[in-house]
């Protein structure tokens, strides 16, 4: 059995919370936040190879700056869950806010259900999958990594994107500038279903083939070719 | 920042929503530590032709108080009154008046207004109780006894200024005269304010401050005087407004959301069988409702619920 420690989160401020996270990841493979009350900055700054599990919702900028560790949230999480996270993991067993994966250099942020606007704006890598829609300017201003998306995109999807990759299993309402669809490969599809069956999403294999690819049309769409 | 929350009990009955709305705008407190206000609605009540005035004396001068009953006595005979102090201790006189049309109640505060400058008329009331002030949203409630109130809906706003000033008046709820019991709580700015406001003033709508929330519960009682739904009214608010904002307007009826098209302010909401619910954060949802399912509102999206 993983050595773990529960936390109660109830009565500690996210600072106190935070600074409890980081002295016990040196001791702790495991620990279990309970009560976390949807407080915000959650598992800020974690930088050690431990499991992290929510035991209900997070509020703003849950696991921000994350590198190396995992966190899994048994709830929802607020705006900005992930923010410039650069390896590591979320998991959010529920719906997000806007601006999910926001800025990440690495790692992997997954929401089962739908999230809000600017999912994944200015990542700059890392992978972002989203189990249901996701809204307004999805990938703004996206600079490296990849999207998966399995619902819908809301409006201006990709909107100045400049690199990067948006897999899309739903409908498209309308792309944003520098923003082309191209027809996904086999080797697209490949990696797909790799990834997504690991997170434990289940799609038909014909699935695979509905998936549209959002690429920006120039990587230097300002200044010139 | 600001903080905006808002519940309706789906049976229209009086349930406790006084304790229901200090428990969502405390949880978040940290969005506006400024002020805090409530709008609670159906569990004043009053006969039809019945009022509230809620009028702040800055100083607890007898002389001043005598001329503004001298003043309301003048349109109509107190029925009762009494008087409270506010967080900051200054005088909070509170009174029930009648009034044989709903028109006659903006040009008496007006009246009542004009008498010093140490008296502002903070609101009059019908179907609904204000409640507002400055300081945190617990020692208001304590203060007003909030806890208590029954009511079927409301909304509330912690604020953390940016525009105009830390008092009473300019703490949220804001409300018009133009409908009655129609009351706004408002995250953002409207950054159009000078051109939405010139066109309702030129209708004849007035204007008490220069605030942009007062702007906006003016547009939508305007909306709804001229036959459009809430829902419409809102509708029409996200294409006429600029800027970031997220609303909560009230009305008799209900409650209903906007956000401006970029999305740039928060809002979610959740409903079961008996609530519905809507707040700037999950965390304030929490406190009144089971949150397995939170539904983010969507820029230039609006919901409503009404009774």
């Amino acid at each position: 059995m993983a050595n773990e420690i529960e936390i109660d989160a109830s009565s500690l401020t996210p600072r106190e919370l935070n600074s409890k996270i980081k002295e016990y990841a040196k001791k702790f493979d495991k620990i279990i936040i309970k009560n976390p009350g949807a407080e915000h900055y959650l598992v800020a700054g974690l930088v050690d190879d431990t499991s992290i599990v929510i035991e209900g919702s997070a509020g703003y900028f849950a696991g921000t700056m994350l590198d190396k560790g995992n966190i899994t949230i048994n709830g929802n999480a607020g705006w900005f869950v992930g923010d410039n996270m650069t390896s590591g993991e979320i998991v959010v067993n529920g719906s997000a806010g806007d601006g999910a994966g926001q800025g990440i250099y690495g790692g992997t942020v997954v929401v089962r259900k739908g999230v809000g606007s600017r999912t994944g704006e200015i990542m700059k890598g890392g992978t972002v999958i989203i189990g249901g829609d996701s809204g307004f300017m999805t990938g703004i201003f996206m600079m490296g990594g990849r999207m998966i998306i399995l619902g819908n995109l809301g409006a201006d999807a990709a909107e100045s994107i400049i690199r990067g990759e948006i897999f899309v299993l739903g409908d498209v309402q309308s792309l944003g500038k520098n923003a082309i669809i191209i027809d996904i490969t086999d080797d697209d599809k490949k990696e797909l279903k790799e990834i997504l069956e690991h997170y434990d999403f289940e799609l038909d294999d014909e699935d695979y083939d509905k998936f549209t690819k959002i690429i920006p049309e120039s990587a230097r769409p300002i200044y010139g070719k | 920042m600001c903080g905006i929350a808002g519940i309706v009990y789906k049976d229209g009955k009086l349930h406790n929503i006084g304790n229901d709305m200090t428990n969502m705008l405390n949880a978040l407190q940290h969005r506006g530590p400024d002020s805090a206000g409530f709008a609670l609605y159906g569990g004043l009540g009053l006969k039809d032709d019945e009022y509230i005035l809620n009028i702040q004396l800055e100083n607890n001068s007898k002389k001043l108080l005598r001329t503004v009953k001298d003043e309301i006595n003048m349109v109509s005979p107190i029925e009762s009154d009494k008087l409270m102090f506010t967080t900051e201790n200054s005088c909070l006189y509170q009174c029930k008046i009648q009034l044989d049309e709903f028109n006659m109640l903006k040009p008496l505060i007006q009246d009542v207004d004009s008498i010093d400058d140490k008296v502002v008329v903070i609101n009059g009331e019908h179907g609904f109780q204000m409640i507002k002030d400055v300081g945190s949203v617990l020692d208001i409630a304590d203060n007003y006894d909030t806890r208590s109130i029954k009511g079927t809906h409301g909304i509330g706003h912690t604020r953390f200024s940016t525009e105009s000033g830390v008092d009473l008046y300019h703490a949220h709820p804001f409300q018009t005269y133009i409908l009655r019991d129609v009351s706004l709580v408002h995250n953002g700015q409207i950054t159009n304010y000078w051109k939405v406001r010139d066109a309702l003033e030129r209708k004849g709508h007035i204007f008490e401050t220069n605030n942009d929330t007062e702007c906006l519960v003016h547009y939508i009682a305007d909306k709804i005087s001229t036959g459009y739904s809430l829902e419409e009214a809102l509708e029409q608010s996200v294409e006429n407004m600029d800027g970031p904002f997220s609303y909560i307007v009230a009305t008799p009826n209900g409650i209903g959301i906007a956000k401006d098209k970029l999305g740039l302010r928060p809002g979610v909401m959740a409903e079961n069988d008996e609530i519905f619910a809507i707040a700037s954060e999950e965390v304030s949802l929490g406190q009144v409702i089971d949150t397995s399912e939170v539904e983010q509102i969507y820029p230039g999206e609006v919901r409503v619920f009404e009774i």
